[in-house]
């Protein structure tokens, strides 16, 4: 092709229009009618009357099928080191996330008040769990729901390192890995969390929680119905909102009567005091907090942008170098 | 009287070259740390590699050795196409002639005459440059929904990661494998025209007769 300035131009713009228009502010493609719940913890009470959470209880009722059930000859030591995460013999737990517990209600002493907080995962908007999943297994559906597929998984546990509240957990033993764990020590299991019961969602149903909760303290519902009713309900009784912003946002919002700065100094000072008590070296779990996390995405999106258009880029660069030693 | 040396590359040649083969390694390496690898294999126990479990870290460094990477990828494409140079594109029965130059590097056969670059290496040439646009396309599309509220359909992520994940390894296979072949006695001479551009005449004269020389 001959190289003319009108044609120099022309490419030149065309690649600088390429590299350009990925600048432009991400759109976000959070549909207003994917799904999105409110939990009011001004109406949970922790089903104190029962002898645990009727949304915990419903949640492992419903959910049983799907819970893990390792081969004990497969759960190893998670070569080199030695340890491995087991919790088939702690299927009883019920006082924090496990992969035989997917939610579970925390009760705090707050600015006087007694609080209980149900607890699964966010359903982020953005969610980091997700995007760097190396096999892609975890996903965020349009409808909302993020939900890790339990026949690719290899229990890496990378999810749970980038979840900003470590909900994703890890049982040995089970999960595609097993197939070569005798010969290559590589995986170590599957990752276990709340899929918003996704495929009741599809048949129209709701969520084995909200469903079972005495108190409608929870709610499912179209994003936007449900963030207004949330604002409203903030609104109305001066209490404040926790999902909406943190990591980048959520579809999972709170509502509570005191401000989640307060709940989450409980939940710290709480961690203190075990810690305090426990023996020396002894490894806690990590408190699942309700600080305000940046999404860890958002903080290096200019670093993706440029990878973005860096193809752009190296082609202009090959036009212009050619077109100089036309010129030339 | 001629020169003792020819050149093979020019220095925008060697220039793409290295910042593929550099950002390359980088690119393994964080690509790797992507994985929750290093910690449990140790990695972060080697002095001045504590912070390779962190994954904000190793992502940062894939972006950066990305935008090189991608950037030469395409630079090289584009420059050459636009040049008309395609000598290092596979031609018509150069699968035959690389088992035999294969077998030659082994002592097995008679090493085939070349022109520029051997069959061989244009068969390599090409495996490495599908895989590496296979890299920098689904690489692209996983660093696009890292935008913001970006959402791929599932099974559509899933396979480009999967895709990605898989020749990034293959990536690393062929980069091993160029570099072991380089220290074959046969090639060494072929090694100093990545650095200086120039390959000794007399070599190209016995290896490379098919070669027209400037």
């Amino acid at each position: 092709m001959k190289i003319t300035r009108r044609t120099f131009l022309a490419g030149a713009g065309a690649a600088a229009a390429t590299v350009a228009a990925p600048l432009k502010p991400a759109q976000a493609a959070i549909s207003e009618n994917s799904y999105a719940t409110l939990i009011d913890l001004t109406l949970c009470d922790g089903c104190k009357d029962l002898s645990q959470p009727a949304c915990v209880d419903s949640c492992r009722q419903g959910n049983a099928d799907k819970f893990p059930k390792p081969d004990p000859k497969h759960i190893r030591d998670y070569w080199p080191q030695k340890k491995h995460e087991d919790w088939s013999k702690k299927k009883h737990l019920t006082n924090r996330l496990t992969p035989y517990n997917w939610i579970f209600v925390d009760t705090l002493e707050v600015e006087g008040r007694t609080l209980s907080v149900p607890r699964r995962c966010m359903h982020c908007d953005n969610p980091a769990c997700v995007k760097l999943c190396p096999f892609g297994i975890n996903h965020k559906t349009p409808e909302g729901p993020v939900w890790i597929d339990p026949n690719l998984c290899f229990g890496g546990a990378k999810c749970r390192t980038v979840c900003p509240w470590s909900v994703p957990q890890r049982q040995a033993g089970v999960g595609v890995y097993t197939l070569w764990e005798s010969f290559m020590p590589v995986g170590g299991g599957v990752m276990y969390k709340c899929d918003l019961c996704r495929k009741r969602l599809a048949r129209g149903d709701n969520p084995h929680c909200v469903d079972s909760c005495p108190k409608k303290a929870m709610l499912i519902g179209k994003r936007k119905e449900i963030f207004a009713e949330a604002e409203k309900r903030a609104a109305a009784t001066g209490g404040h909102l926790y999902g909406m912003e943190e990591n980048g946002g959520t579809s999972t919002i709170y509502v509570s009567p005191v401000p989640f700065e307060a709940i989450d100094k409980a939940i710290l000072a709480r961690a203190e005091k075990i810690k305090a008590k426990a023996p020396k070296g002894k490894k806690l779990p990590k408190p699942m907090r309700m600080h305000k996390p940046e999404n860890m995405l958002a903080k290096q999106t200019e670093w993706a942008a440029a990878s973005v258009i860096a193809p752009a880029l190296g082609a202009l660069a090959a036009f212009v170098a050619t077109t100089k030693k036309e010129e030339k | 009287m001629s020169s003792l040396t020819v050149v093979r590359h020019s220095l925008t040649v060697r220039l793409t070259h290295w910042t593929i083969a550099l950002s390359g390694i980088l690119l393994l390496f964080s690509g790797f740390g992507q994985m929750p690898m290093y910690k449990r294999y140790n990695v972060v126990k080697i002095p001045g590699l504590g912070w390779s479990d962190q994954y904000d870290i190793t992502l940062m460094l894939h972006y950066f050795g990305a935008i090189f990477f991608c950037a030469a990828v395409i630079f090289h494409i584009v420059y050459h196409i636009r040049r008309k140079e395609y000598a290092i594109m596979p031609k018509t029965g150069d699968i035959g002639v690389s088992i035999t130059g294969f077998k030659a590097m082994f002592g097995m056969a008679e090493e085939p005459l070349h022109a520029k670059f051997q069959a061989k290496q244009r068969v390599i040439y090409a495996i490495i440059g599908a895989v590496c646009l296979i890299l920098v396309g689904t690489g692209v599309i996983k660093s696009y929904k890292n935008l913001g509220d970006i959402i791929l359909q599932p099974m559509f992520l899933e396979a480009m990661t999967m895709l990605h994940t898989a020749f990034g390894m293959l990536f690393m296979a062929l980069f091993i494998a160029h570099v072991a072949a380089l220290t074959l006695k046969d090639h060494r001479p072929l090694v100093p025209s990545m650095f200086t551009g120039n390959i000794d005449r007399k070599y190209a004269e016995e290896h490379l007769p098919e070669w027209k020389i400037d």
